[in-house]
Order: structure tokens, then C-alpha cells, then sequence
């Protein structure tokens, strides 16, 4: 009986220091989702600035090239042949509707060649990263895909790297920070549904050709938007 | 054990005696009926005769397989006319006067062997199990009336010559139902066995151990369903029939002492059995619940959890419709909710102080 008197008593402390930590930590995210907000304003004016600057003087603004990418795997598990299967794999597209979020450089590009016919890619803009990663995110715990329930699952697995809640999360996957593959890598791929509305009349054909494949740049907004 | 428990003797008119036997360490064996079990299994084969059928059965024909063409099934058939049996089908397992199966050989291995070991401890078992009154009436002995287990009686049951007197000490010793419980369940075999010498059945009453046969078996011998035994040749198909333990044992008392001889401690060697001691119990209390209760486990348990734990995270809840998930995500996103709403509020009042379209223009939409 001494003994669980003292074991309650040791839970009770432990419960009200666990409150006290919790309740500074979420001033924390507070903070930085409050500072992301702006900063995310701020980077959406400066572009906005800077072009109308450029067109004021007669210059031509160049935006800076995409660093962030969204595939969504568009062909079924049959007929791949072997090298488009084995960058699908490596892209972790292993089903159809898959959607990984990519960071864009030369070789990742060549990579999205490879497998033009059988997905659909762009770059998604703000409001499709915190949709995806809100509705659909699963996070990779363990080899186990457990659903982002709280804060303190993110906290546990990416603490190290600065990452302790969805909105770090969301932040170092648009402005592919310094941690965006262990921030993307613990992410599942998201498993998205057919669009409301359907795809395209032949979908196998390029975007441009009137099909769903291939770079559609900012129009996988849209298609992201029907798919989640 | 430090002090040994007692047993009383009884008269032969079914008094308790002033002479007492201490209790000889057999009863305190560790009682084990999985073992039991298991040994009493082996041990019953060992009575076994062998049965097997003709060795030519079913093979005593020439018979041959007609083949095909002949719209008949393919398997042999006894050759030769004249008679019912040609041409009918002969050989398998599956056909009427044909060879069964896998003939029954008389070399099956009829009888089995079992560790000296086991057979002594399954033993030793036994008999502490006709010590536990519990087992014993559990078994289905009519017990209620005796005075003690185990029931030990006077040396002078071993001169007795006479049935009478035999019965007259179970009376007195009110030991007699259950050799009564035998009589009263004598019946008819059901089945093949009644005409094959095994005609009726009855069940097993008590079983009277000796150490010294001084008539004591011309006496009960004829009493249903009553065994004796020597107490130097005690066997587990007399002491847990059908591998049942707790059969009802009448001890004499030079019987009850020489147990200790028979069996010898768990610290001395038997004298009967050369070099064996009896098997100590692998728990030595067996009040697993005083145990488990006692203050030096409690002092390193470490505490219970709770008697009903809730199930974690059952349903992921979309954080883009329930604001509520949202906020535990997203602590500022109420912030940005209220903003939002505010923000709509006030466009609608904006909205109301709108004019609604002014004359002039109702003049040219109406002109047409």
C-alpha cells in the first residue's frame, strides 16, 4: 500500500512538471508558426516587388528556379520497364497516386525524365504543402506509418533537427531548408485518391499533349488539390 | 519438513488407537498428475495382448485387372467362371472381401518403456495423492464417513481370515460404502465386449495394502471391487486407475511405516529402491497469491497501471476540418481562424452599406 501511495504520488509530480513543459512548448510553436506566417508574406511581397521593379525599369525579372518539386505516380504497377521502375522505387513512388515531395537539382531532374510517362509533376505553392501534410501526412515511425496526431511525434523524431511541429515541418519542406531529406524522408509518401472530376481524356499522354504526365509546373496545384 | 504430522491408527472395531504414526515423507512428494498421466499411459500398454489379422487376408486370389475396354473399372478381378466370385473385384482396401489397409502385424510395438525415474516419481505421486481427502472423494470414493486420510488400521488386520470379519472392519471403519458403491454400479458391458469374456463392469473401491499376508487377502479378496497390494510392490494402475489420482487406500500400520522404507526421504536413500530419494517440488510454497502478496516482492514491484487503459490514437481527425485537431497541431492557427473570421464579418457589413443600383442606370437597362 506504501508503496502505491508513493508511486501515485511520483505520477502526480511527474504529471504537473509534464503540463508545466508542454505548455512552454507550445509557446514555442507559437512563436515560430506566427514567425513563419510572415516570413512566408514576406517572401510572397518580395517576389511581387521585385517583378514589378523589373518592369518599372524595363528589365527582365528571372525568378529563382524551383527548389521544390511534387511527383505523383500516375501509372499502375504493370508494364514499367526496368530503368523508369527502378527510379520510381528509388523516389519511393511505389503506387499508383503515390505523391513524394522532391528537392530539384540536375540530377533529380534527369531522374523526372526518366519517369515522365508515368507520373505527373510541379511545384506546389504553399497552400498545397500544408493541405498535403495536414490531411494526408503520415509519418514514417519506426517502418510503422503512423498518422501525425500531435506535435510530439513530429518533437520525438526530428527534435534533433530543430523540426518539433507540423509547422516546422511544412516550412522545411516549401523552403527546402538544410534538413529537407530527414524532414521529407520521415514523411510517407502520400497516398492521394483519383482527382474529383477525373484526369484528362487520355491520361497516359503528356500534359501538354492534352494527357496527365509529365512537368505541368504550377498546374499540380490544382491537380493536388482534386487528388487530396 | 521439521515436525512431521501424525496419523492415527484404528482398531479393529473402528476406534481410534492411542498409537500414532508419524507421516512418512512419501505424502509430502510433489504431486504431479501431468506425470502421472504420462507414465499411467505407458504403463497400461504393457498389459496389452497382440492382435493382427490373417496375413494372407484378402490376398488369396489370383485375381488380375482386366484393363480397359471393357466398360469396368480398372481394379483386379478374381479370374475364373463357374461362380459368384468371378470376376469381382479382389485386392484393395476398397473392395468388398479385399485385403484392408495396412494389415494389423503382430510386431507393432506393443509395449512401452519408461524411465525408472518417472515410474518411481508418477508412484510417489500416487501415493501422496491418496493422502488429499479432496483428491480422493474427487476420484469418486464414498469417503464422507471416515475419520481421517490416510486411514491407517491396526497390524491385526493382516491375521484376519474371514470375509465377515472384513467386512465388519469396513463397516466399522465406515469404509463400506464405497465397497457398496461397487456392487451397486455392477453392470452389463456396453458393446463387442460383453462376448469377448469382458462381460460386466464395475467400478474400483478401496485398495487395501499390506505388509505381511497373514489371511488379510484370503479376507478381502472377495469383496468387489477391493485390491490388495503389497506395500513393497505398490502399482500406479492400482493407486491412480486410469491416471486419475486419489484412490482410496486402507493402510495397516506396519503397511504405513514401511513407506518410508519403500520411498525413503528427500534426503535418504531408499532401502528398496537402490540410491533413490524422493523428488522435491520445484516451488517449495506453493501459496503463489501469499507470495505474490508478501512485503519483500511488493518492496520491488513496481507499481500497477491502471485496471482500464485507454486505447491511444484510434482515429486521425482531418486538421482542415476539425478546428479543434488544428489547434493542437497548430497553436497559432486560431489566431489566423479568428482573423479570418473577423476579416468576413466585416466585408458582409461593408457589403450592407453598398447602394443598390442607382437611377440613371435603371433608365438604360430598361430603354431596350
Amino acid at each position: 500500500r506504501k508503496h502505491a501511495q508513493k508511486a501515485a504520488a511520483d505520477k502526480a509530480a511527474a504529471k504537473s512538471a509534464a503540463r508545466l513543459q508542454n505548455r512552454k512548448k507550445r509557446q514555442v510553436i507559437f512563436k515560430r508558426a506566427e514567425q513563419y506566417v510572415n516570413e512566408y508574406r514576406q517572401t510572397e511581397r518580395a517576389e511581387v516587388r521585385l517583378r514589378r521593379q523589373a518592369k518599372k525599369a524595363g528589365n527582365f525579372y528571372v525568378p529563382a528556379q524551383p527548389k521544390l518539386a511534387f511527383v505523383i505516380r500516375t501509372k499502375g504497377i504493370n508494364k514499367i520497364p526496368p530503368k523508369p521502375r527502378k527510379v520510381l522505387q528509388l523516389l519511393r513512388l511505389l503506387q499508383i497516386n503515390n505523391g513524394v515531395f522532391i528537392r530539384l537539382t540536375y540530377a533529380t531532374t534527369q531522374m523526372l525524365q526518366i519517369i515522365t510517362p508515368y507520373a505527373a509533376w510541379g511545384t506546389p505553392n504553399l497552400k498545397t504543402v500544408k493541405e498535403l501534410v495536414y490531411k494526408r501526412g503520415y509519418a514514417k515511425i519506426n517502418k510503422q506509418r503512423l498518422p501525425i496526431s500531435d506535435n510530439s511525434i513530429i518533437e520525438e523524431n526530428l527534435g534533433k533537427y530543430g523540426i518539433i511541429c507540423v509547422e516546422d515541418l511544412v516550412h522545411e519542406i516549401y523552403t527546402v531548408g538544410p534538413n529537407f531529406k530527414a524532414a521529407n524522408n520521415f514523411l510517407w509518401p502520400f497516398k492521394l485518391s483519383n482527382p474529383t472530376g477525373g484526369w484528362a481524356r487520355r491520361k497516359v499522354r503528356h500534359f501538354i499533349e492534352g494527357g496527365d504526365v509529365g512537368n505541368r509546373e504550377d498546374k499540380i496545384n490544382a491537380l493536388v488539390r482534386r487528388m487530396n | 519438513m521439521a515436525a512431521r504430522p501424525v496419523v492415527s491408527v484404528f482398531g479393529l472395531n473402528g476406534s481410534k488407537l492411542d498409537a500414532t504414526v508419524p507421516l512418512p515423507s512419501v505424502f509430502t512428494a510433489p504431486i504431479r498428475p501431468d506425470l502421472v498421466q504420462f507414465v499411467h499411459k505407458n504403463m497400461a500398454k504393457n498389459h496389452r495382448q497382440p492382435y493382427a489379422v490373417k496375413q494372407q487376408a484378402g490376398e488369396e486370389t489370383s485375381a488380375e485387372s482386366w484393363g480397359t475396354g471393357r466398360a469396368v473399372a480398372r481394379i483386379p478381378r478374381v479370374a475364373g467362371s463357374g461362380t459368384h466370385r468371378a470376376g469381382q473385384a479382389a485386392f484393395g482396401n476398397m473392395t468388398r472381401g479385399g485385403r484392408m489397409f495396412a494389415p494389423n502385424k503382430v510386431w507393432r510395438k506393443w509395449h512401452i518403456r519408461t524411465n525408472t525415474n518417472q515410474k518411481r516419481y508418477a508412484a510417489a505421486s500416487a501415493v501422496a495423492a491418496t493422502g488429499v481427502t479432496a483428491l480422493v472423494s474427487g476420484r469418486g470414493h464414498r469417503i464422507n464417513k471416515i475419520d481421517e486420510v490416510p486411514l491407517v488400521v491396526t497390524a491385526e488386520a493382516e491375521s484376519l481370515k474371514k470375509t465377515k470379519e472384513a467386512v465388519q472392519l469396513l463397516k466399522a471403519l465406515n469404509a463400506y460404502a464405497d465397497v457398496a458403491k461397487v456392487s451397486n454400479t455392477r453392470s452389463i458391458r456396453a458393446g463387442r465386449g460383453k462376448m469377448r469374456n469382458r462381460r460386466h463392469r464395475q467400478r474400483r473401491g478401496p485398495l487395501v495394502v499390506y505388509a505381511q499376508d497373514n489371511g488379510i487377502t484370503h479376507a478381502f479378496r472377495n469383496l468387489p471391487g477391493v485390491e490388495l497390494v503389497d506395500v513393497t510392490r505398490l502399482n500406479l494402475l492400482q493407486l491412480a486407475p486410469g491416471g486419475h489420482l486419489g484412490r482410496f487406500v486402507i493402510w495397516t500400520q506396519p503397511a504405513f511405516e514401511a513407506l518410508n522404507n519403500v520411498f525413503g526421504s528427500q534426503t535418504e536413500a531408499s532401502e528398496q529402491k537402490k540410491g533413490y530419494t524422493l523428488p522435491s517440488a520445484v516451488i517449495s510454497n506453493p501459496d503463489v497469491t501469499r507470495l505474490i502478496s508478501s512485503n519483500e516482492i511488493q518492496a520491488v514491484v513496481r507499481p500497477a497501471g491502471p485496471a482500464y487503459t485507454k486505447r491511444p490514437f484510434t482515429q486521425k481527425k482531418n486538421p482542415l476540418r476539425n478546428t479543434q485537431i488544428l489547434v493542437r497541431l497548430n497553436p497559432y492557427a486560431q489566431v489566423l481562424r479568428r482573423a479570418e473570421m473577423l476579416g468576413k464579418n466585416k466585408r458582409t457589413t461593408k457589403k450592407m452599406h453598398k447602394k443598390s443600383a442607382t437611377g440613371k442606370f435603371l433608365e438604360i437597362l430598361k430603354a431596350d
